[in-house]
């Protein structure tokens, strides 16, 4: 029993996730969600066989509003996490996910081996660990901000023909340069399956972490936790982009 | 129209259209009538209509020239369609088209020197219609009209415009003939002239008094219409066929035709699920319609097929919602991708779980130790 | 050696066709025609879905609208063994009927009057005489003395402008036009009346298809919903629109075009010895009454007259490889197993090979190739 109690590591308890980067989290999750399945409806609709006249229903009008409404929100929702890439804490900010040193690299190629590929990797690979974001998932995220901005423009762009505020006016530009408003409702189609194999993805890997590592990975969207081991911690002093924060 | 004040001496004693209208029978009450339809078709303000009748009244004729090249005629075509009453009059007698291998009596050599005639004696005055588009494959030889391939006929011609209209969708944007694989490598009129406005009338074809609004705005103004940013005239295609269709409360219903021969498709309901391309496709079909107002594709029970979109061959199929992904086969629309590579991805991450509780073994167990110790630990 | 003289480009016409004929004491000794302009939708079509195919395909030709996406939606038909509703073929006929009427017409007036009628010479005519000649002719009401003289003065005027218009640099005066005064006043008259006619006549396809030119087809029947009561669709309103156009259309070809036709004719029947080409005949036939696959249930049938002889009409069978086939090497095309054989269509291939001189050019060089462009499905096909 002794050897094994000299195994029970001594946990630190990191603040990682604030609270509005866990509300931005949180929106997406249900915006995204409504966004995705008003998306289908409204790509595909349903064949509804009621004998109602069309004045009595206005169904795909809802669907169609609940689209629209909850792009507004994704919108500024995400227009809020980009100002909170440079306000938040260290885990929240932008050089998390855009590489600007040689150690992210250095711990994408880590994190591909060890948690992706699963290789067995040496003493220093095994022995890695991060406390916000690793490397590659950062790089990740910034391809998602990419696809939400791609979304919001074509999203926008088909919308701004029948709007009537100034605001989606001002992506009226993007059907012209995407070749017409055909392709951009294909481009917004095809980018909405990204999302949906991101968050499956996504979600799994929340559980792999969790399950390999034992950090409160999951919990941590919640209450903002994270905890890691003390001494690892005292030696690795782990990745974070800018340590002086 | 500050050239017209050099030409007018020349023009002098040349009959306007007013003097034509009023010779041929019609009253000045059916002029105005006539001034006030082309107003309103060209997008003007009831206060522009005495300008519309002014220009009209005092204007002598333009030269126009009109060339084919890869196209069907059916722009020509459309053209003479044009159904106000005195809209065909005024459009084939009171513009003067010089040049038009459709309708003109003079053939070869005649019909050259036509064209040769109004292009020195007009220099700068004429609008160049350009109907059908060039083919730069092969250098040209795709397209060739009196031994001249339409590219050297193309620059020889439009140096001098004062305006280029660029008829329906092969002068516009390619057409059939540019879908893939473009094998004529058809290009569309704008990419081939350049410091001239060109305006683009895209539609196959376009409907026939779209076409006399906008030769019946440059008469009046000098001018060419205002365009919006691919080129087109606001006045006509600025609005979306979907916003502007009479079946579009049946879309917002959610009530749509699923299948040519269903009973929906006899109650006139929205045609969005077998392909309907109008939510993407601007002009001015649901407002003007065809052929006098008679119809319009919509209307008929057709789904609109988007003409008048650049490249609307190639963005999906016609009956078909969803588009195909190229090079994927036809029947590949984005959705069955998506389920694929959902499934692909289910089993990617199925695998990668059992492997690692295959090669994590070792740390998954420390873990699970450290915590029943931990545990034990806690209880001591 | 005689001259060669150049015609390039043929006008009146769809497409771009070039004739060059070489003249030898007055007379057309040799003649070669070229089309000369090309767009390869068979390449385009391929691998596409055979349901949109008509739209493709009918953009072949903007002036016999219709036709050509009616063939491809038969022949996908075909393919895929669909029978199409009796309504369906009805619709298809009626709208294919009426593109016969107005081609008729328009491809008379407004394509090939011009080198029968001289459009300036109709100003020597005297309205009143004009008048009494057309009423000999028909009860066409437009035919008062003061009706042509209006279209007369119209006339005078316009060419007095200097401005000819379409009429520029035309042939008028030249011998070969051999109509009197009135009789060319006439033709003038109902070239202008059926320029308005022509947009009434196509109110059907737009009725039917939505629009015209170009109206909208359907693989496995029509679009258009038919239902007497129906709100949206082919109701009573519609069909007696319908009704009372195909009514005045054919007024029109009964009283204007057949009279001027016969009128026209007889002042140039020596035109008729001329040309005629191998005097073989080939009609698919038309207007389906069972079915596009029951040739005898044909109103318009089927059939081919071989060295002009009329006596005698033998059958086709368009489906088999021996009867119909298109041959290439007078084009600027190649075939996989030689140019020198001919291919049935369900065979056919469109692999282009231009070998024609480099443009700009005065002449094809005829001696060592005759090759030239084929208008989009015009190839040479000879039947058995």
């Amino acid at each position: 029993m002794a050897e094994k109690l000299l195994r029970v590591h001594r946990l630190r308890r990191i603040y990682v996730w604030e609270l509005p980067v866990r509300i931005y989290h949180w929106i997406n999750v249900l915006v995204l969600l409504v966004l995705i399945v008003t998306g289908f409806y409204i790509g595909n609709p349903l064949a509804l066989m009621s004998g109602k006249e069309a004045s009595e229903v206005y169904t795909m009008g809802w669907f169609r509003f609940l689209h629209f409404a909850a792009a507004y929100i994704f919108f500024f929702n995400f227009v809020f996490r980009i100002y909170w890439g440079f306000a938040g804490n260290k885990y929240a900010n932008w050089k998390q996910f855009i590489p600007t040193t040689k150690t992210f690299w250095k711990e994408l190629k880590t994190v591909l081996k060890m948690d992706i590929l699963l290789m067995k990797g040496n003493k220093e690979e095994r022995e890695h660990l991060t406390i916000g974001h690793n490397a590659l998932a950062g790089l990740t995220y910034f391809g998602t901000f990419l696809a939400f901005l791609l979304q919001c423009l074509t999203g926008f762009g088909l919308y701004a023909s029948m709007a009537s505020w100034w605001f989606p006016k001002l992506f009226a530009w993007v059907p012209f340069v995407l070749g017409g408003d055909i392709l951009t409702r294909q481009i917004h189609h095809w980018t909405m399956w990204f999302f949906i194999l991101f968050a499956v993805i996504h979600v799994y890997l929340v559980f792999y972490h969790d399950y390999v590592e034992g950090r409160g990975e999951i919990s941590s969207m919640g209450g903002g936790w994270k905890f890691i081991e003390e001494d690892y911690f005292e030696k690795n002093k782990p990745h974070t982009p800018n340590p002086e924060k | 129209m500050s050239k017209h004040h050099h030409s007018q001496e020349k023009w002098f004693e040349q009959p306007t259209y007013y003097d034509e209208i009023r010779f041929k029978g019609y009253s000045r009450r059916d002029f105005m009538k006539f001034a006030s339809m082309m107003a309103a078709f060209i997008g003007l303000e009831t206060s522009a209509i005495g300008q519309v009748a002014k220009a009209m009244e005092t204007k002598p004729r333009l030269p126009v020239i009109w060339l084919h090249f890869q196209e069907c005629t059916c722009c020509s075509e459309s053209f003479i369609r044009s159904s106000h009453p005195i809209v065909a009059d005024i459009l084939l007698d009171k513009i003067s088209l010089d040049y038009s291998e459709t309708l003109m009596a003079a053939s070869g050599t005649q019909a050259e020197a036509a064209l040769k005639n109004t292009l020195e004696k007009y220099k700068g005055q004429y609008i160049l219609c350009i109907e059908g588009s060039v083919p730069v494959g092969a250098d040209g030889v795709y397209c060739m009209i009196g031994g001249k391939t339409s590219m050297q006929i193309l620059e020889e011609v439009s140096e001098h415009a004062a305006a280029v209209i660029a008829w329906g969708s092969c002068a516009s944007n390619g057409c059939v003939q540019s879908a893939k694989p473009n094998p004529t490598k058809a290009t569309p009129i704008h990419k081939l002239v350049k410091g001239k406005p060109v305006i683009k009338v895209p539609g196959c074809p376009p409907i026939g008094e779209v076409m006399a609004g906008v030769i019946v705005h440059y008469l009046t103004f000098g001018t060419i219409p205002e365009l919006d940013r691919l080129g087109r005239p606001k006045a006509f295609y600025s609005k979306r066929v979907h916003d502007t269709c009479y079946r579009r409360p049946f879309y917002d219903a959610g009530l749509f035709v699923e299948s040519f021969d269903d009973e929906n498709a006899k109650k006139g309901y929205c045609l969005y699920k077998v392909g309907c391309k109008g939510p993407t496709t601007y002009n001015a079909c649901g407002v003007m319609k065809w052929n006098e107002g008679t119809s319009y594709p919509i209307q008929s029970g057709h789904p609109c097929i988007g003409c008048s979109e650049e490249n609307y061959w190639d963005n999906g199929r016609l009956y078909e919602r969803a588009s195909s992904f190229a090079g994927f086969g036809i029947e590949s629309d984005a959705d069955t991708l998506g389920k694929y590579a959902l499934g692909a991805t289910g089993v990617a991450l199925a695998g990668h779980a059992i492997l690692t509780n295959l090669n994590k073994r070792k740390d998954i167990n420390t873990l699970t130790a450290e915590g029943e110790a931990g545990d034990v630990d806690v209880i001591e | 050696m005689g001259k060669r003289i150049v015609v390039d480009p043929i006008t009146r016409i769809e497409g771009h066709l070039r004739i060059e004929a070489d003249i030898e004491n007055g007379k057309i000794k040799d003649a070669y025609s070229s089309g000369t302009m090309v767009r390869l939708i068979e390449e385009i079509l391929k691998g596409r879905d055979p349901r949109d195919a008509w739209a493709y395909v009918g953009r072949v030709c903007g002036v016999c609208t219709s036709t050509h996406s009616l063939t491809s939606v038969r022949t996908v038909e075909d393919a895929l063994d669909i029978t199409i509703p009796a309504n369906a073929e009805l619709v298809r006929n009626i709208m294919h009927c009426t593109l016969y009427m107005h081609d008729h017409v328009v491809h008379f007036y407004h394509l090939h009057a011009m080198d029968w009628v001289d459009v300036v010479n109709a100003l020597k005519a005297d309205p009143k005489k004009t008048s009494e000649l057309a009423q000999s002719l028909s009860h066409w009401p437009k035919s008062s003395p003061g009706y042509f003289s209006d279209i007369q003065a119209r006339i005078g005027k316009f060419v007095a402008s200097g401005q000819l218009g379409i009429f520029s640099n035309g042939y008028w005066g030249h011998p070969a036009y051999k109509l009197p005064p009135e009789v060319n006043l006439i033709g003038l008259a109902h070239y202008l009346e059926a320029l308005e006619w022509q947009k009434e006549i196509v109110k059907i396809h737009a009725i039917f298809g939505g629009k015209n030119p170009h109206p909208n087809y359907l693989v496995g029947g029509m679009a258009c919903s038919i239902g007497l009561d129906d709100v949206s669709g082919i109701n009573a309103e519609r069909l007696a629109m319908v009704d009372r156009l195909l009514t005045e259309g054919k007024q029109f070809i009964e009283q204007v075009y057949i009279p001027d036709l016969m009128a026209i004719a007889s002042f140039y029947k020596d035109w008729g010895a001329i040309g005629g080409g191998l005097g073989n005949y080939l009609v698919y036939g038309d207007l389906p009454t069972k079915g596009i696959r029951d040739t005898a249930s044909f109103k318009f049938p089927s059939g081919a007259i071989l060295g002009k002889d009329i006596s005698k009409v033998y059958d086709v069978d368009l489906k088999k490889d021996d009867e119909v086939q298109e041959f290439i090497k007078h084009s600027w095309y190649e075939y996989s197993g030689g140019d020198d054989k001919g291919l049935h269509p369900w065979k056919g291939e469109s692999k282009i090979n231009y070998t024609g001189p480099k443009p700009p050019f005065e002449h094809l060089d005829v001696k060592t190739n005759i090759h030239t462009l084929k208008h989009q499905g015009g190839m040479a096909m000879p039947w058995k």
